[in-house]
């Protein structure tokens, strides 16, 4: 039980995305195939698929590597994966060609904080459970 | 399975699977399982009560952020 913790740390850190990822390819099926929704989510569904679980997996590792040098809280340290993964986002949308329907803009301004507020609740109540569960808080 | 094949795996097994040795646990875990039984779940601080509540109404008013919210986890 005590061994790999970073290993744990990973799997830990993937869990939380890739039971949401189940959330939003339904919603995605949904608004593009039942509601013929005319937007090719398809050509940038690569983000949220493998970058974001991998990133989240990977950001926990590296929690628990500062954790052993400087005590950052998990909510705290989670928030600031949206600093990364909101910038990686719009770059695959860029260079994927993939055209932003401009509600997002338009709410973009109220977008990052409340995403930073998400993760910070999502990163301490359940990684955080996660990680206590496999030992490794 | 002949006799001498019997003997030869016991031999086998004798060699490759050392005695335990001291097979009790230096303490008694239940104590530390109650205890933390009894702590239940955590308390949660009014602030993250709060925070839950903005986001909920913020994406209330603004539902054009629940795309780009689900886009990122």
């Amino acid at each position: 039980m005590y061994k790999h913790p970073f290993l744990r740390a990973y799997l830990a850190g993937i869990a939380i995305p890739t039971v949401l990822l189940l959330v939003a390819m339904t919603a995605y099926t949904v608004i593009r195939y039942v509601y013929d929704v005319p937007i090719a989510i398809e050509k940038v569904i690569v983000f949220p698929m493998a970058a974001v679980p991998n990133a989240w997996g990977l950001w926990n590792v590296l929690h628990l590597a500062v954790w052993q040098k400087r005590r950052i809280p998990i909510g705290l340290f989670g928030a600031a994966l949206p600093l990364l993964l909101a910038p990686g986002g719009y770059l695959v949308t860029r260079l994927l060609h993939f055209t932003v329907p401009p509600e997002v803009f338009q709410v973009s301004p109220f977008a990052l904080p409340i995403g930073l507020i998400v993760y910070y609740l999502v990163w301490k109540y359940f990684v955080g459970f996660l990680n206590a569960e496999l030992g490794i808080a | 399975m002949s006799e001498r094949e019997v003997d030869e795996i016991k031999k086998l097994l004798k060699r490759e699977m050392k005695p335990v040795g001291k097979a009790e646990l230096p303490r008694d875990l239940w104590p530390a399982m109650l205890e933390k039984l009894s702590r239940g779940a955590a308390s949660v601080p009014w602030w993250d009560w709060v925070l839950l509540a903005g986001t909920g109404v913020a994406l209330w008013l603004f539902p054009g952020m629940v795309p780009a919210l689900l886009y990122h986890l």
